[in-house]
């Protein structure tokens, strides 16, 4: 059983509301592919940002991306959604780039102060996945959350070793206050950010 | 915008003031930024943040070269193409041959001040390129081909309704002024522009040098998207943004974002290292990354020994957020692509010296700017270090010219007070000047002005000399020049004051202004024949301690002396001088040790003005309190440390600014039923006690000296 930071694990949580992220705990990744499948169900069908690429009135169904699961996570959320009648989508992120429904990620680390979550995305679908959904669920493990960006700081410099790594901080969802101050989610990129906790 | 001339200029600031809508948004967004940032920062050591930030960029200021150097190494190994660009023009050039090079027809932007700062927009545009702005305000202000008001939030100054004129220019459709579904279009119109652009561009908020990586700051995310679906991205990226480390980058971001918006990070950060996936049509699915590192003076403002720090910005725009100037202007009138007090510095250094000119001019002094700067940069000393060197280049205005040369010459200043004094006499009336025609005062009917003195209180002095306490505390007075002529009352009541609390008091005649005017002038030979005067004049006079009855003077002589007598070879002389300096409430608080038993409180209500030179400069915040508590009934007002418009000569120069400024200084402090208005500065209390009287109001101004010499028990 990997350490867990309670206190960080509280901080994080108390961190996360003010910059309108919804926080819930669960046991296992399962159950987050569960919750991402549920939230997918509750809402409602997302209108294409790009009109003529496909005909933003036809029938279509609710897209599912999660690009970054390993073959047996996305095999159990895509069996999940399939019989939901999700539209599950693991790559060619291009090809949805007038919006996806909801994207399900896993987190590689949370720093509590900041209520962030640290997600390694070298490859384009999985930046794409988190940018174009109008729904972001990401999974964070508690063991992986750290108390500040210091702490961070060794997992950071080993990818940023790497030849090549795109590496994201995300803190809520996508945000603006450019027309009258007025703070109003989702100009870009997500309107809503779940950040479901793992137990283990 | 007009910097062409001071008039052209000063009818902009007319129609910024008469803009409701401008000073509405803008007030709100003064006092509600103010709360926010406390709140957000109450998690983190602020000052010793910034204090470490501040010697971490001086360092790798020290090495830049060689940071970019390593940079280059680790950057070739990885696949980034890195250019170096000397000048504006060089970077545009650049940036439009890569995009011939790899035929690009389209651009996006995320938001970058450093490509702001080359214009490349219009060298793109020139170039053939169609480019697109994709950050919420700068699509905005781009569709209206208006300039940024803000560097962060750079369409603060339109509204709503102006916004949804714009759009539905834009789209052909009407558009409704909610500002969710304004928001909704902006995403609609961008995601196409996104999902077809062949090359983006975005700025970087830091280059780390040990991995050859650049991170980026965005709340909306358009800078992941700018930067993930164009096969080319190139990064436009002052010099002064290398840092050695990560960890450099990460402290910097825990200050940057609490400073700029009050958050406490951005809603996203990206760090990208090398080519990275790109599944445009691209080989090897590698994104074609080039970095333009621009130069454009900066190689030399390292070197230049008054001005380096402001290479330290990491432009978040506090120092427009809480610059009361601003606050009543907005952005278009305060910069001219950087805005507000750094805006004023890079304009000269970047955008020309004529333009420069009429903005630095329009700097108050009130430090609020050096009191939140997230890099700890004296940016209010930088800009009279610019006056003065635009004063050097272009020839002093006549009026500080004179000023300068009399405030230098004690007896010269003197004798002309004095003729001063008799000349005013047709204009006299009691304590102040009327009837002046306006040739004389344009634009000063918001307050009436004082009266020179019938004596002055170096003349008053041998009268009034207490009598020696040799076991007192040795405290020496300076006088200053606004009170030892105009207000010689407030230094009677401080020496009828400290004699009664045991200080031993000396007044050595040889003293002279401060120098802090002509300072602010940028006559820059007169503020160190002044400064010398003074520190000479009291380095015999056996004193401990040196007051003073103005918080500017105070200011001026502890925090800016050793700069402006480095090259004097009195190094010493002026560091006794200047660690003996301290204001008369601190002294009575800190010194004296001065009790409630003192004073005869008979509940007053009375309320409190901070001088600024005292708040900021001295961070004097208690011990004006502790006074007014144990002598009356203290009633706090909002904003009791916003400036009053004083600025010493600033409220000449710009009398429309300085007039709303002291309005809503007033307005404040009357609200709080308040029948008393105490200050600690001469420069202020003339400011204040003129509105007051112009406007007829009810409120008695006084010194700090004359409440509690009125309130002492004898």
């Amino acid at each position: 059983m990997p350490n867990i930071n309670a206190a960080a694990v509280d901080l994080f949580t108390a961190k996360a509301k003010p910059v309108t992220i919804e926080v819930s705990t669960v046991n296992t990744l399962e159950e987050a592919m569960k919750f991402a499948l549920e939230v997918c169900e509750k809402k409602t069908l997302g209108k294409s940002l790009l009109p003529g690429t496909a005909s933003p009135d036809a029938p279509r169904k609710k897209t599912l991306a999660a690009p970054a699961l390993d073959e047996q996570s996305w095999s159990f959320l895509a069996d999940g959604g399939t019989k939901k009648d999700f539209e599950m989508v693991r790559g060619g992120l291009r090809n949805y780039l007038g919006g996806i429904d909801v994207t399900f990620s896993v987190a590689d680390m949370g720093i509590a102060d900041t209520a962030t979550s640290v997600i390694e995305c070298e490859k384009e679908d999985v930046r794409l996945s988190t940018m174009i959904c109008e729904i972001h669920v990401v999974a964070l493990a508690k063991s992986k959350i750290v108390s500040s960006s210091y702490e961070a700081e060794s997992y950071l410099l080993t990818a940023l070793a790497k030849d090549r790594n795109y590496t994201a901080f995300i803190s809520g969802p996508s945000r603006t206050a450019d027309i009258e101050r007025v703070l109003t989610l989702g100009v870009h990129g997500p309107l809503e950010l779940y950040l479901v906790l793992l137990e283990q | 915008m007009s910097l062409e001339n001071m008039k052209s200029y000063h009818s902009s600031l007319q129609q910024a003031l008469d803009d409701e809508f401008l000073r509405k948004t803008l007030d709100k967004f003064a006092v509600q930024f103010k709360a926010n940032r406390q709140t957000i920062f109450a998690d983190v050591n602020e000052k010793e943040l910034i204090a470490e930030i501040a010697e971490a960029k001086d360092e790798s200021l020290d090495h830049l070269d060689e940071l970019y150097e390593q940079f280059c190494q680790h950057a070739a190994k990885k696949g980034i193409i890195v250019h170096r660009a000397a000048t504006a023009k060089d970077a545009c050039d650049l940036v439009c041959q890569i995009a011939n090079e790899n035929k690009v027809k389209t651009v996006i932007k995320s938001k970058s001040m450093t490509a702001e700062e080359i214009h490349i927009n219009h060298a793109l545009e020139k170039n053939g390129q169609e480019v697109c702005e994709t950050d919420l305000g700068e699509w905005i202000i781009q569709l209206r081909h208006e300039g940024p008001s803000h560097m962060v939030m750079p369409a603060i100054h339109l509204s709503r309704y102006q916004v949804a004129d714009t759009f539905t220019d834009e789209t052909n459709e009407k558009q409704d002024s909610d500002i969710s579904l304004l928001v909704k279009v902006a995403r609609r119109q961008l995601r196409s522009k996104f999902a077809e652009a062949d090359m983006g561009i975005s700025g970087a908020n830091f280059a780390v040098a040990e991995n050859g990586t650049i991170a980026i700051c965005t709340n909306e995310g358009n800078g992941r998207l700018t930067t993930t679906l164009p096969r080319v991205h190139v990064a436009i990226c002052g010099i002064d943004k290398l840092v050695p480390s990560l960890h450099d980058a990460l402290r910097v971001i825990k200050v940057l974002p609490r400073n700029a918006t009050a958050q406490a990070i951005t809603t996203y950060v990206s760090w990208i290292t090398g080519a990275v996936d790109c599944q445009a049509d691209v080989p090897e699915r590698r994104k074609i990354f080039h970095i333009v590192f621009l130069d454009n003076g900066r190689s030399q403002i390292v070197k230049d020994r008054k001005c380096r720090e402001s290479l330290r910005c990491v432009r978040c725009g506090a120092c427009a957020n809480v610059c009361p100037v601003y606050r009543l202007v907005g952005g278009h009138q305060m910069g001219y692509v950087y805005i507000g007090a750094i805006g004023l510095i890079l304009t000269y250094f970047f955008h020309g010296h004529d333009r420069a000119r009429v903005l630095a001019e329009n700097c108050i002094g009130c430090e609020a700017c050096k009191d939140v700067c997230a890099a700890g940069i004296d940016l209010p000393a930088i800009i009279q270090e610019i006056r003065a060197r635009l004063n050097e280049e272009f020839g002093s205005p006549m009026v500080p010219a004179l000023m300068g040369r009399v405030l230098a010459s004690r007896k010269l200043f003197h004798t002309l007070l004095k003729f001063a004094k008799f000349a005013q006499k047709p204009v006299q009336s009691g304590q102040y000047i009327r009837h002046l025609p306006d040739i004389f005062i344009h634009g000063q009917g918001f307050r009436a002005l004082p009266a020179i003195a019938d004596k002055a209180f170096r003349d008053i002095w041998p009268a009034i000399k207490p009598q020696e306490k040799p076991g007192g505390v040795k405290v020496g007075l300076f006088a200053g020049c606004a009170q030892d002529f105009l207000y010689p009352g407030h230094l009677t009541a401080a020496v009828k004051v400290l004699s009664k609390l045991g200080a031993d008091i000396k007044f050595p005649d040889d003293q002279s202004c401060c120098g802090l005017p002509v300072q602010m002038m940028g006559q820059r030979k007169y503020a160190m024949e002044t400064a010398k005067a003074n520190v000479l004049a009291f380095k015999n006079a056996g004193v401990d301690h040196i007051v003073t009855l103005c918080g500017s003077c105070a200011s001026h002589m502890k925090n800016r002396y050793p700069d402006i007598l480095a090259d004097q070879n009195m190094d010493d002389d002026v560091k006794a001088f200047s660690d003996k300096i301290i204001d008369f409430s601190s002294f009575l608080v800190d010194v004296l040790k001065v009790k409630p038993e003192a004073f005869k409180n008979g509940g007053e209500k009375v309320g409190y003005h901070y001088p600024c030179h005292l708040v900021r400069g001295l961070s004097v915040v208690q011990e004006p309190k502790v006074l007014l508590k144990a002598a009356g009934d203290y009633q706090q007002s909002p904003e009791e440390d916003v400036c009053c418009g004083f600025g010493g000569t600033y409220s000449l120069k710009f009398p429309e600014i300085s007039a709303t400024l002291l309005e809503n200084k007033l307005n404040n402090v009357e609200a709080t039923g308040a029948t008393y208005l105490v200050t600690d500065c001469p420069g202020c209390y003339m400011q204040l006690n003129g509105g007051e009287q112009k406007r007829g109001g009810k409120l008695k101004v006084e010194h700090m000296a004359e409440f509690l010499a009125r309130h002492m028990i004898d």
